[in-house]
């Protein structure tokens, strides 16, 4: 899984937009929209207020977790505990980029934030390499890992699965390398 | 004796200020809560000297240059004055001084402290003390006695003590105060204060009034007091002539009595009401400083106690002639004291200083104005009576052995004409505002939100602009203005942008519209108002903008800028919004009392038919509330919001009243936040406000998120199911109104959305009804069902009766049959407009019928006689005499009906013409399919129309069990009648949906009387039997009952048959009655008939029973009905 396609699938998360046109309830397949009045918030899907923001339709309200104060208390949270604390989003990462980079002047603070998120994302990064270490170092069968996002996951899989991969065929080359060995003994 | 009031100034930061005059009277000196002593040359002085004593100052005393002050390190110090250089300490205590003063020479220092004592301190020489024990408490207040030889000081303790300075001992002591432990809890500061010259009086404030003590004797001589003095007295201070003694209160208000007549001669009131904390005398007498707990600082003007107290002897006589006008009003400020206000009437504007730390609530005030005047000629009598009389007794009193018996009875009734006023007090009026606008003193602000955009005003260093923006993009782009004028009020509208400055010195009002929408090159236009008017609110509407003024004018300009309509208005204007044609406008009716604002509104509307929806009615207000905000809903509805919060909506469907829809403050999480109101939506329900935390208005940055409230009626009880019911119903009913006013005034409407509500309000009338069912409500359940529309009420009928409730069905379908008449008298108006219409409905309303009708008819015609046949020997069977007589006259009764109109809903109608009764079988017919399930409908519209058709359906509740064996021979033929009526077979839901369609072209068949009864009746009745109405009704349902229950003995079928008929509604029961009866042909072979039929019944024993216990309760009608239901059982 690429990390667009996670983006991807962040973009149907939904988002607060004050518009500034008027338009009658529009029918999706992934479900129904507006009515758009101008001056009134309405929730819609990032990818489309991600567009009307780029046509200038529209002002994005950023969600109520992308505020410095907030993330600035997760920010300790999730530095004090061992484990992952919960994320106030599932695409935290992926909203904050997007709506950062396209619509950074309707959001206050934006740099703050950006860093942040940043902080976040990096201590959680951090965590998960650690918890992949000695999940390898321990020889553990399996290990259950809450609050991951899919993004994260995303993000070690093809690494960890790769090395995965890669020690087992080193193991088992060893093992019948030893066998092997052995039997030549005979 | 007219004062000015001057206006408050700030002076110090909030707290307990004290202030006194110079020697010389040229300065104000003030010391307060932040520790500074300010020095101020008069009271327009905008940079005043200060010096700094300490962290606080609580006491301050000036005299010969010395300026003694009692600060926060406890200790009461000396400055230098007007150096401000510190001098020394005077002494200290353990804890802050209380109250510093002088001597009358200056010599010696008096100060009480909360350590309960009073020291006496020569200046001089500080080690000259002398320290009078005694209080118990804290002292609250000293002063010497101007001979030198006393103090008098008060404490909390409750006490006023007078001392012997010489010999450090208690002189005599008064219990005259309330107790207290500190002076923070004391109720009044009660200052003292030593009558100056003579030293003959001590004024001692008690509660509140004064009282005063004698020097020597110390007897409680006599007590000054004003009717209109409700507070405690805080302050008392001697003129420096010693005849007048001003007393400040707890409460605000100032109080001038001449000592001598003990008469009041003065009252003021504090402008916001605040504790007057301390008072002083100019040295010339003409003027009083007062400073509040506040920090602020007022001063009165314009005293003539000075002159008065001796030469009014003289003066009186000569004045008055010369000054009689002026006199009069002069002195009308003096009686609006009582009856219009305390307040602010002499102060002319307001110092912007003081507006800062005052929130939006008290800085409304308006200039005086022509209003004034008015009320001085209406009291006009009064008050030149009023002058000269006081005049008189202050000259009475004034010279003590003058007795003259002439003026005593002048004096008497009149004196106590002044001060007894004890009502209600007036309230400030509140200033003109724009609605949607934050206030105009903050640098960032909305000068406009409405739907259509938002007007933002900057006024700080850099930059004094008006940014333009509008929700909708498409309207027009945004737009950045500088605010060279220096504009306060706009207004937005999708055409133009509306702006207005108020007069500065040398320019006029101005009122400036950017014609935005406007298709020629110029898109701007410029009014300049007439001199000495100025722009108090505007508006925009569709084509027009108005303005009102503050000469009580409102102009009408069209929007390219051509002067229109002008008029005057009731008062002055509050605010104003437009909308479409619409224009609505509160303004001030009359002063409020109270804390109350006396509002008036007027709704106007232009365009073709000109004219005045609302003229002057009252606006109601919630209690001490102001208006916030006033607007128009989206779809037309005048709306406002007060202060308080609460929504209130015109319901122009009851005599244009205000119903409240909203209490914003009801949602707020915390008390000190606001929702500003921006917009109202009819449809969908929608009140648009910004969340403001913790202020009333929001703030331009961030950028405020709108956020959406939902409406709310305060009906009782709207945690239950019922009442939230009924909020929901009323406020539909109240939200939907715009329907009927914009249709009315020729605006499109949106015909699927009225449906829709209507439905929807009906379902929520059927869901009621069906709670109070539930509840055992049946006289609800009427009530309800009042509000239903006609084919609604039918439902309704159908589930009282299935919940077997018989009294309520019967009930409902007499108000269905009331509705009936009523759509029926409206429609013939309707008709003679469109016939064309009323012609289509009539026809489709037969083209249902004509589907089966045809088959039918001969069918019908057979079945007709036989039921009349049937119901005769049914009767004869009963055989008591008078029942059949009875009978026979229902019968007769009856078949008119039956014949005109079988479907009964109509049986009243007979006058009106066919094509008038068509449209009421409609609308029932339509009804009734509506109703899908075949729900039970039992009562009978017809029984109660006259007692005696009472008897028909006892008649036939007593006949019907009785059919059980002539129906059994029978039950096979119906089956391969039930053949021929394949449309019917649809299950019992098609066919009671049916019937009631299908008999009404039967009835209209039947009018027909040469139909005659061909082959059909003899094989009806082969058997000798007649047929009766239920069998014909089983014929043509037995296949559906079969249908439904495959299983079931032929007995059986009929006894669920029997069930179901029961449940059919009585007019349709009838309906199938009469039928049979067109099939008994000859009246001469009835008796016979029916004695087979008889015969045949006493076979079946079972069957009798049955009747017999209906027979039983056959004495009352609803019991008839009850026992159909006791047989169903069986």
């Amino acid at each position: 899984m690429d990390s667009s396609e996670v983006e991807f699938l962040a973009e149907k998360e939904m988002v607060k937009i004050i518009p500034n046109f008027s338009l009658d309830r529009i029918y999706l397949i992934g479900g129904d929209l507006g009515p758009f009045n101008p001056g009134l918030p309405v929730d819609v899907p990032v990818w489309l207020a991600l567009n009307l923001k780029q046509r200038q339709k529209c002002r994005i309200v950023p969600p109520a977790w992308m505020d410095v104060e907030k993330l600035e208390e997760m920010r300790e949270l999730e530095r004090k505990e061992d484990t992952f604390t919960p994320v106030p989003s599932p695409y935290y990462m992926e909203l904050t980029k997007l709506l950062l980079n396209y619509a950074s002047d309707n959001i206050p603070k934006a740099d703050e934030i950006r860093t942040l998120v940043k902080d976040i994302w990096d201590t959680r990064i951090a965590k998960l390499r650690l918890s992949a270490d000695s999940f390898i170092s321990q020889l553990e069968a399996h290990a259950k890992l809450d609050n991951l996002t899919l993004m994260e996951i995303n993000t070690i899989r093809a690494f960890l699965l790769d090395s995965l991969n890669c020690m087992y065929k080193l193991r088992s080359n060893l093992q019948p390398g030893s066998s092997k060995g052995q039997f030549t003994d005979y | 004796m007219p004062c000015e009031r001057k206006p408050m100034r700030y002076g110090h930061s909030e707290g307990h200020t004290e202030v006194c005059f110079d020697d010389s009277g040229k300065f104000i000196v003030t010391c307060g809560n932040d520790g500074d002593v300010r020095i101020w040359e008069g009271l327009d002085d905008d940079d005043p000297k200060f010096i700094t004593v300490g962290e606080k100052a609580y006491s301050l005393a000036l005299k010969n240059g010395k300026l003694v002050t009692a600060s926060s390190n406890n200790t009461v110090q000396i400055h230098t004055f007007p150096d401000g250089d510190p001098d020394g300490i005077l002494t200290r205590f353990t804890t802050n001084a209380t109250h510093v003063v002088f001597n009358s020479s200056g010599s010696r220092v008096a100060a009480g402290s909360s350590d309960f004592m009073v020291k006496v301190v020569e200046v001089s020489d500080s080690s000259q003390q002398k320290t009078l024990r005694g209080h118990e408490a804290p002292v609250l207040s000293v002063t010497f006695d101007p001979k030198d030889d006393f103090l008098a000081s008060a404490s909390c303790d409750g006490s006023v003590v007078v001392w012997n300075i010489e010999e450090q001992s208690q002189l005599i002591s008064w219990p005259v105060l309330q107790k207290t432990n500190d002076i923070s809890n004391a109720k009044s500061l009660c200052r003292l204060a030593w009558q100056p010259g003579t030293a003959k009086f001590l004024a001692v404030p008690v509660e509140t009034k004064v009282h005063l003590y004698e020097r020597g004797s110390w007897d409680h001589v006599s007590t000054l007091s004003d009717d209109l003095q409700t507070q405690l007295i805080n302050v008392v201070a001697w003129s420096p002539c010693g005849q007048f003694l001003a007393a400040g209160s707890v409460g605000g208000s100032l109080t001038v009595w001449d000592v001598n007549s003990k008469l009041c001669v003065e009252r003021q009131k504090h402008e916001k009401g605040f504790t007057v904390c301390s008072l002083a005398w100019h040295p010339s007498g003409s003027q009083i400083v007062y400073t509040d707990t506040e920090g602020c600082l007022g001063l009165l003007d314009g005293l003539s106690t000075s002159t008065s107290n001796t030469n009014t002897t003289k003066q009186a006589p000569a004045k008055k002639a010369a000054k009689d006008y002026d006199d009069l009003f002069d002195d009308d400020d003096d009686d609006r004291l009582m009856d219009e206000g305390l307040s602010e009437t002499n102060s002319p504007v307001k110092k912007p200083i003081t507006g800062d730390d005052d929130d939006d609530d008290d800085d409304f005030l308006m200039p005086a104005t022509g209003r004034v005047r008015n009320r001085g000629a209406i009291l006009d009598d009064e008050n030149s009576l009023d002058t000269g009389s006081l005049k008189l007794g202050q000259d009475k009193f004034g010279d003590d052995d003058d007795t003259g018996s002439v003026v005593v009875p002048a004096a008497a009734p009149l004196v106590p004409m002044r001060p007894v006023y004890e009502g209600p007090m007036p309230t400030a009026p509140q200033k003109a505002f724009q609605p949607g606008s934050t206030p105009a003193h903050l640098t960032h602000r909305f000068m406009m939100w409405n739907s259509v955009g938002i007007v933002r005003g900057y006024n700080d260093e850099q930059d004094n602009a008006i940014d333009v923006e509008f929700h909708d993009t498409a309207v027009h782009h945004a737009m950045h203005l500088t605010n060279s004028l220096g504009h306060t009020m706009a207004d937005l509208s999708q055409e133009a942008v509306l702006l207005a400055c108020p007069s500065t010195d040398e320019l006029a009002s101005k009122l400036q519209c950017l014609h935005f929408s406007s298709w020629d090159t110029n898109k701007e236009w410029m009014v300049d108002l007439p001199e000495g008017e100025d722009v108090r609110a505007l508006c925009l509407g569709q084509g027009w903008a108005a303005v009102a003024t503050s000469a009580l004018m409102l102009r009408l300009f069209s929007i390219g800028g051509i002067q229109r309509e002008i008029f005057s208005l009731p008062g002055n204007v509050v605010c104003m919004v437009g909308h479409g044609e619409q224009l609505l406008i509160v303004y001030h009716r009359a002063p409020g009392f109270d804390g109350e604002q006396a509002l008036g509104v007027q709704l106007l509307q232009f365009g073709r038919k000109k004219r005045q929806l609302i003229n002057g009615e009252p606006l109601p207000l919630s209690l001490q509330s102001h208006l916030s905000w006033l607007g128009f809903t989206a779809e037309g509805t005048p709306c406002y919001v007060d202060s308080v919060g609460v929504v209130r909506m015109l319901n122009r469907s009851l005599g244009n009243t205000w119903t409240p829809v909203c209490n914003t403050r009801e949602t707020c999480k915390s008390k000190s936040d606001h929702y500003w109101v921006v917009g109202i939506h009819e449809n969908p329900q929608q009140l648009r406000c910004i969340p403001c935390k913790g202020s009333r208005y929001p703030p331009t940055l961030p950028r405020p998120a709108v956020a959406i409230l939902p409406f709310k009626l305060p009906l009782c009880q709207t945690s239950t199911e019922k009442g939230q019911m009924e909020e929901q119903f009323w406020r539909s009913v109240l939200f939907h109104n715009h329907f009927s006013f914009l249709s009315s005034s020729g605006y499109e409407i949106d015909e699927d959305g009225q449906s829709q509500t209507q439905k929807e309000q009906q379902e929520l009338l059927m869901k009621m009804f069906a709670l109070s069912c539930k509840l055992e409500r049946e006289f609800r359940c009427v009530e309800l069902a009042e509000l239903m529309t006609q084919n609604v009420v039918t439902l309704a009928i159908r589930y009282a009766s299935r919940s077997r409730r018989m009294a309520l069905a019967q009930r409902l379908s007499e108000i269905a049959l009331e509705k009936a008449n009523q759509i029926q008298e409206e429609e013939p108006e309707e008709q003679e407009e469109e016939p064309e219409y009323s012609g289509v409905r009539r026809t489709s309303g037969y083209g249902q019928s004509e589907v089966t009708g045809e088959r039918r008819s001969n069918r019908r015609d057979r079945e007709e006689e036989e039921e009349q046949a049937e119901e005769l020997r049914e009767e004869e069977e009963d055989g008591q005499e008078m029942e059949t007589e009875e009978a026979a006259e229902t019968t007769k009764r009856v078949n008119p009906f039956a014949k005109e109109a079988v479907s009964s809903v109509t049986p009243s109608l007979t006058p009106i013409g066919k094509v008038g009764r068509a449209n009421p079988f409609k609308v029932l017919g339509s009804g009734k399919p509506s109703s899908s399930s075949g729900l039970p409908r039992v009562t009978n519209i017809l029984d109660n129309m006259t007692s005696s058709r009472k008897s028909s359906p006892l008649s036939r509740s007593a006949g019907i069990p009785s059919k059980g064996p002539v129906l059994k021979p029978l039950a096979p033929r119906p089956k391969t009648k039930t053949q021929s009526t394949l449309l019917q077979m649809n299950g019992t839901k098609a066919a009671s949906k049916k019937t009631p369609e299908n008999t009404q072209p039967a009835a209209d068949q039947q009018k027909q009387p040469e139909v005659p009864p061909p082959a059909s009746p003899a094989d009806n009745t082969e058997n000798n039997r007649p047929k009766t109405g239920f069998q014909f009704w089983l014929e043509e349902n037995r296949k559906s009952i079969t249908a439904d229950q495959p299983d079931l003995e032929e007995t059986d079928i009929i006894k669920e048959a029997m069930g179901r008929f029961r449940t059919l509604s009585a007019e349709e029961r009838l309906s199938w009655t009469e039928r049979a009866k067109g099939q008994t042909g000859d009246a001469a072979d009835l008796k016979k008939r029916k004695r087979a039929g008889g015969g045949a019944e006493n076979d079946n024993g079972q069957v009798e029973a049955d009747e017999n216990s209906s027979k039983k309760k056959k004495s009352l009608d609803p019991s008839s009905k009850l026992s159909a239901f006791a047989f169903n059982k069986n």
